[in-house]
């Protein structure tokens, strides 16, 4: 069997009241591995993060990095981040997403990740998260399911935030140090 | 696209600013009667429409006896529409002055012509009321922004009194260049927040030749410098997640007061 190595299957931005605010699916590339990654599926695993979160924000106090959230699986693994304002940001690795580029990439997907591993990836997301507020077109309180009487979508529409998040979730492999 | 890809790092070094501080200081001068202006306009429009409305209905009115077809409804639109002239007859008498005015001049003579003794004009109440809305709908974009790029690398703030320091000390110093001098609490979600030296306030001045009231006069007009430090607060405190609602206020000259009530505050 071809030697697998880990990426990035979904990223989601999770606003201050649990609301979904951008979910972006990433498929796995590679002979045998190439069915669509399912989109209720994984707002379910997203989901699933938010207790994790909940439980966890008594006793840690310092620093944005919660490191595992859970793994689902041998393949499927969810680790978070959450911002000082309450939004969440959440990385769904698989562990076997891409073919190895090489024998020493391959030896991650048994030896598992590293928690530093993330952390360029969850900086990238937050600089993207911090210039999709310096954007005057993104009114913040329309994201909001209690500022807003509800009906329109709450999700993320800015394309400059989209194909950030885009990029960070191809770009990132494990080592790497700059996204 | 030839934008490279790369987005510039988000440094933090907040003791070396990259935007000149008078830039920042003429703008905070600037949006002031900037919203002054916006509100006045808006107001005047609203009332030319509204009379250009009446004026419709009263000719539609007129014209529509001679036509029989539609006598019922019409019968039932005219009492309408004689009862709102009816009550708006006092009104529209004294408002048409201002809504023939239109542009520039609608600035100046939209103000009720109030003058204090120094001759600048005091806003009416409505007016004052949609300056405030305006800027303090503007500082509390301005402040979800501020608090989401600089508490980034921070410790996240558990209670309300830690996000209210945070304000106090790292949000403070950002955009007024100095920490809040006093910060006083009940410990039930209200909090006082006191600068003795207020920047935006520090460079006004009394005259005292003007009498007593010049004094009044003086913190009537620094009173709409306050409506955006507020907002910048209150929107700093949501993006905390604190709902709150921010009074600012001054006593004297170079002091700004701000009482920030959280949601479901006890006095």
């Amino acid at each position: 069997m071809e030697a697998r190595s880990p990426s990035i299957a979904a990223i989601g931005v999770i606003g201050r009241h649990n609301n979904p605010l951008h979910i972006s699916l990433f498929d796995a590339t590679g002979p045998g591995y190439e069915h669509a990654r399912d989109k209720l599926e994984y707002s379910f695993m997203l989901n699933s993060c938010l207790d994790i979160f909940e439980a966890r924000m008594p006793n840690k106090t310092i620093g944005h990095d919660f490191g595992l959230l859970h793994a689902l699986d041998e393949r499927i693994a969810m680790y978070g981040w959450l911002l000082n304002t309450g939004v969440k940001l959440v990385i769904v690795v698989d562990m076997e997403g891409r073919p190895a580029l090489s024998p020493e990439a391959g030896k991650t997907a048994i030896l598992g990740l590293r928690n530093s591993d993330l952390t360029p990836a969850f900086q990238a997301l937050q600089t993207a998260y911090i210039s999709l507020l310096r954007n005057p077109f993104y009114v913040p309180d329309d994201h909001d399911p209690r500022a807003t009487k509800g009906g329109a979508s709450l999700q993320i529409a800015s394309p400059r935030f989209i194909k950030e998040v885009e990029r960070v979730g191809k770009a990132w492999y494990p080592g790497t140090t700059a996204i | 696209m030839s934008r490279p890809a790369q987005q510039p790092p988000i440094d933090d070094d907040t003791a070396n600013p990259k935007v000149a501080a008078s830039a920042l200081d003429f703008l905070l001068i600037e949006l002031v009667p900037l919203a002054q202006r916006i509100t006045e306009r808006l107001h005047a429009r609203e009332q030319a429409l509204i009379d250009e409305y009446k004026r419709s209905r009263i000719f539609n009115r007129t014209a529509s006896k001679a036509p029989a077809g539609h006598k019922s409804q019409t019968s039932g639109d005219g009492s309408n529409a004689a009862e709102v002239t009816v009550t708006d007859g006092s009104a529209s008498a004294k408002d048409s002055s201002t809504s023939t005015v239109t542009g520039a001049e609608g600035a100046q003579s939209a103000g009720s012509g109030d003058m204090t003794s120094l001759g600048f004009p005091v806003m009416d109440d409505s007016t004052r009321e949609g300056v405030f809305f305006r800027l303090d709908a503007l500082g509390y974009r301005v402040g979800q922004g501020l608090v989401e790029r600089f508490s980034a690398n921070k410790p996240r703030p558990t209670t309300p009194l830690d996000a209210i320091k945070f304000i106090c000390k790292d949000l403070w110093i950002l955009v007024f260049r100095k920490q809040i001098d006093n910060l006083k609490t009940n410990h039930r979600g209200i909090f006082v927040l006191t600068d003795n030296r207020f920047h935006p306030l520090s460079r006004m001045s009394v005259d005292r030749r003007a009498g007593p009231r010049a004094a009044e006069d003086a913190i009537a007009r620094a009173q709409t410098y306050l409506y955006f430090p507020s907002g910048v607060i209150r929107g700093a405190l949501s993006g905390l997640g604190i709902e709150a609602t921010v009074e600012g206020s001054s006593s004297e000259i170079p002091t700004a007061t701000f009482q920030i009530k959280t949601k479901g505050a006890k006095p």
